[in-house]
């Protein structure tokens, strides 16, 4: 069959596009010549402090991503984000704390629980993390959310703010403002791992690490597979796409939000946990710098897209922990560079480089 | 299980958890110093066990255990006595268990010599030995116990025939109503007052002078304390502008008074540019400079509505905290150590110093804020940025420059924002990172929503209720942003439109009200009924 083609499309820009198009080119041009620059020119790294980077990079990256998976499910079915969502995590760190210390406590033959058993310790702490921040999330949604599912858009979020200061201050409150350390099973200290030698010099590839980030990769699969072969999750896309329909449909709406966010937040605890155990500190506000560069991470993908968000943990990571030594700055602007990106993809690509997966334009 | 019952049961959970969390969060002690003082036997007798502070918590908990009560008696008929009794034992019952078996747990970790504090940073021996108030733990938790099923009794004995709505209603009908009636009645006064010119002027001319005599009276503690309240009032009155009237959610607000602030110490510190500017000079400067960035900032973020918008001015604001805290900036902004030493403004060779001196400074800059607000609000500008908040795309059709208005809006919310850092680092005489993190920005979005969006009362006065209560109330300065927060979350579904609303604001709020009930299914928002022909 043969289709109408038009000779000739016209091309016309806005000011706006010119404005992207040029901002693009030039930063690119710019990132060429400092990659020339540091990898050619000046070699200030040798390869292995960049793998050293690129590992650092991916795994708290998996972190970003799982805690970027709850935003895009939440976003995906109320289209708000949910502000609160990296103080969920913070929670689940502090669950998981406790259950380290807890254990640590607890004698048995041969040192304590947490050294003698350390697979069930690790279990036990990532089951009280996880179910922590479940509870947290299905409560967070029921007083904070809930009686505002039709209020103008800002109500939400506004509630959401308040929701999130609240949580970091009462865990200041009960807790105290000092950084606690975690003190992880003798089998998973932190700092020893595999040594791989590279270029000369060894560069250990942290048990920690490995751990943190094949959990995750394990996690996002359960995931998608509970979002695409389920009932639940059947129910939940369809409550994505269209909630009266999907309630005529007989699905429990309510039901459906409220499992959404048990889900989103049992991730976010689990991300919680992996923080601790592989950075080893946890404090009041953890969760706040992680929750943004999450959101990040989530927009990156294309909201409503569970692969993209993971995609874009594992991006935001990486170009974290690379961006400093390639722009030649320090590695105290790392932030700056989340945020930057966070900024630059919200204002050129809402959709994400991914693309969203919602059907109508939410931006 | 009767459903009555299982709502008995509900409010003793949400009690006991409440009460659990007051008693980790060491609320306790401050309620009984605050109850103390207000009876009048504070600092009779010191944390010692059986009387004073001890007492004063036990009528802390007996308040609480009344309330419980009061919401767990049920409300529609029949409204039998045994009704109410049975809910208020029930819910009593299960709350003063918790609280009972806290106590009992406490005490006797104590008596076991477990350091809890390690862990529960508010329980110290102080805190526990008040809590537990000596006893052994079967009686502190037997005490606990008997103590709120009683209050909560009498709880409900009160609330059948007091209560009978509702709670978010109820909050409502029984604080804000008469609030309003009562500003109303204030509101109209003014009004009859000011038909007549002599009067008019009259009552200018006193509240003038109430307002120049009021530093004199008051002492230097609170001249600052409403200084402080008075930088807010500026940053308030400027948020109001993007957030209120445009309805562009700003997270990064911040950004523009740490740039007026740094403005003002880089062109007047003699560290590290030595510039040694008078402060007349920066002081244009520095808003000239925050309200260009307010624009520079507007340019990109102009097509990103609602949440986006929110996030992307939290990410920009972050960026400027994040460098002006690294070392990278040190030879420009002073780093991490900040800059020492900025000028403050002289007058006729008289050196502003004391806090009334900034007091009579920030008056006269929020006077000529309102004064700018004012005129902008009723012109064809404020009623295109209100036109915009309601829905851009409708403005945008009716031939609203949705470009402009937007930087406009941004520039002028930012400028405001810069006139409040320029006198905040001057009166400091000092301007460091430490000083603009995030919570400043949620502090100024707490005024602005809790005082009522959109109106310039109500924004000044959320400022003296948020930032000038706490400072008054010293004690509860710990718990201030954990009530803030719940303060938030708790507005957005009693009141989202603030205490002191603009007339508009509360139609549109309450605009489903006169409608029926959307059905319960959690459908998207219905499009919201639009009020414009209310004029305010």
């Amino acid at each position: 069959m043969q289709q109408v083609v038009p000779l000739r499309t016209r091309i016309s820009l806005t000011p706006y596009q010119i404005a992207q198009i040029v901002i693009g080119i030039s930063f690119s041009i710019y990132l060429i010549y400092r990659f020339y620059a540091v990898l050619i020119v000046e070699r200030t790294y040798g390869p292995d402090t960049w793998l050293r980077l690129v590992i650092s990079g991916v795994v708290l990256g998996a972190v970003y991503g799982l805690i970027a998976i709850g935003y895009t499910l939440v976003y995906g079915i109320l289209f708000m984000i949910n502000f609160a969502h990296g103080d969920i995590m913070m929670v689940g760190a502090f669950g998981g704390y406790f259950v380290f210390e807890a254990l640590r406590a607890l004698p048995v033959q041969g040192g304590s629980f947490l050294d003698v058993y350390p697979i069930p310790s690790v279990l036990l702490a990532f089951a009280g993390g996880m179910g922590i921040s479940a509870v947290g999330g299905y409560f967070l949604e029921k007083i904070a959310y809930r009686p505002l599912r039709s209020a103008p858009r800002l109500v939400p979020l506004i509630s959401a703010i308040g929701a999130s200061i609240f949580l970091e201050n009462a865990a200041q409150l009960l807790f105290g403002s000092q950084r606690r350390d975690y003190v992880n099973p003798a089998v998973l200290a932190r700092g020893s791992g595999w040594n791989l030698s590279v270029a000369g010099s060894t560069v250990v590839l942290t048990y920690t690490g490995v751990f943190t980030f094949v959990l995750s990769v394990l996690i996002l699969i359960g995931l998608y597979l509970l979002v695409q072969r389920t009932r639940l999750g059947r129910a939940m896309r369809a409550v994505a796409e269209n909630k009266p329909v999907a309630a005529l449909m007989g699905i429990d709406v309510d039901g459906v939000i409220s499992r959404t966010f048990i889900i989103s937040g049992a991730l976010a605890g689990a991300a919680g946990v992996m923080w601790g155990i592989h950075l080893g500190l946890v404090y009041y506000n953890v969760g706040f710098i992680p929750g943004i560069k999450a959101f990040t991470a989530a927009v990156l993908g294309g909201i409503g897209n569970i692969p993209g968000a993971m995609l874009g943990g594992l991006f935001l990571g990486v170009v974290e922990a690379l961006g400093p030594p390639i722009l030649g700055w320090s590695f105290q602007l790392a932030d700056v560079i989340a945020f930057a990106i966070l900024v630059l993809v919200l204002v050129f690509r809402p959709t994400g480089i991914l693309g969203e997966v919602l059907t109508e334009a939410k931006v | 299980m009767p459903e009555r019952l299982r709502k008995a049961l509900t409010t003793g959970a949400v009690f006991a958890v409440v009460l659990v969390f007051l008693v980790l969060i060491g609320f306790q002690v401050t309620a009984a110093q605050l109850i103390g003082s207000l009876l009048g036997n504070a600092g009779t007798t010191a944390i010692s066990g059986r009387s004073g502070l001890g007492l004063d918590m036990l009528i802390f908990f007996a308040l609480i255990g009344l309330w419980a009560g009061m919401s767990a008696a049920p409300r529609r008929t029949p409204d039998l006595w045994s009704h109410a009794l049975e809910g208020a034992a029930l819910a009593g019952g299960l709350a003063g268990m918790v609280l009972g078996l806290l106590a009992f747990l406490v005490a006797w970790l104590n008596a076991a010599g477990v350091q809890m504090s390690t862990y529960l940073a508010q329980l110290v021996p102080s805190t526990i030995k008040l809590f537990t108030l000596n006893l052994s733990a079967s009686r502190i938790a037997l005490l606990d116990f008997v103590l709120i099923v009683l209050s909560a009794l009498l709880g409900a004995v009160l609330a059948r025939g007091v209560i009978r709505a509702s709670w978010p209603r109820a909050l409502n009908d029984r604080l804000g109503r008469p609030l309003e009636r009562l500003l109303g009645l204030g509101n109209r006064a003014i009004h009859k007052a000011s038909a007549n010119r002599i009067s008019r002027y009259g009552l200018y001319g006193l509240i003038l002078l109430f307002a120049l005599m009021l530093p004199q009276w008051i002492g230097p503690f609170w001249n600052y304390t409403l200084g402080t309240v008075g930088i807010y009032v500026l940053l308030g009155l400027g948020l109001n502008v993007v957030v209120g009237l445009a309805g562009l959610l700003d997270l990064g607000y911040v950004a523009f008074y740490s740039i007026g602030a740094y403005t003002v110490a880089l062109l007047t510190a003699p560290q590290p540019h030595h510039l040694l500017w008078s402060f007349w000079i920066a002081l244009p400067i520095g808003i000239a400079v925050a309200a260009l960035s307010g624009v520079l900032l507007g340019v990109p973020v102009l097509r990103l509505r609602g949440d986006y918008l929110a996030i992307v001015t939290l990410g920009f604001g972050e960026i400027l905290g994040t460098l002006a805290r690294s070392d990278a900036l040190t030879s420009f902004t002073g780093g991490p150590m900040g800059i020492k030493d900025v000028a403050g403004p002289t007058l006729f060779g008289r050196t502003f110093a004391s806090g009334a001196d900034y007091l009579y400074l920030m008056a006269i800059g929020a006077v000529v804020i309102i004064f700018i607000t004012m005129r902008l609000q009723n012109s064809r500008v404020g009623r295109a940025w209100v036109a915009m908040r309601e829905d851009e795309t409708v403005a945008r059709a009716m031939g609203v420059n949705t470009l402009v208005q937007k930087l406009l809006a941004f520039g002028i919310g930012a400028a405001f924002a810069g006139l409040g850092g320029v006198f905040f680092a001057s009166r400091n005489q000092f301007t460091g990172p430490d000083d603009y993190t995030i919570m400043v920005s949620i502090n100024v979005l707490c005024l602005v929503i809790v005082g009522g969006m959109g109106n310039m009362p109500g924004v000044i006065a959320g400022a003296l209720v948020l930032k000038g209560l706490p400072e008054v109330l010293r004690q509860l300065e710990d718990y201030r942003l954990v009530a803030f927060g719940a303060l938030l979350v708790v507005m957005m579904i009693v009141r989202p439109e603030g205490i002191l609303p603009s007339r508009r604001r509360r139609l549109e709020m309450h605009a489903d009200e006169s409608l029926p009930e959307p059905e319960k299914t959690g459908s998207p928002s219905p499009e919201r009924a639009t009020h414009d022909d209310v004029r305010a």
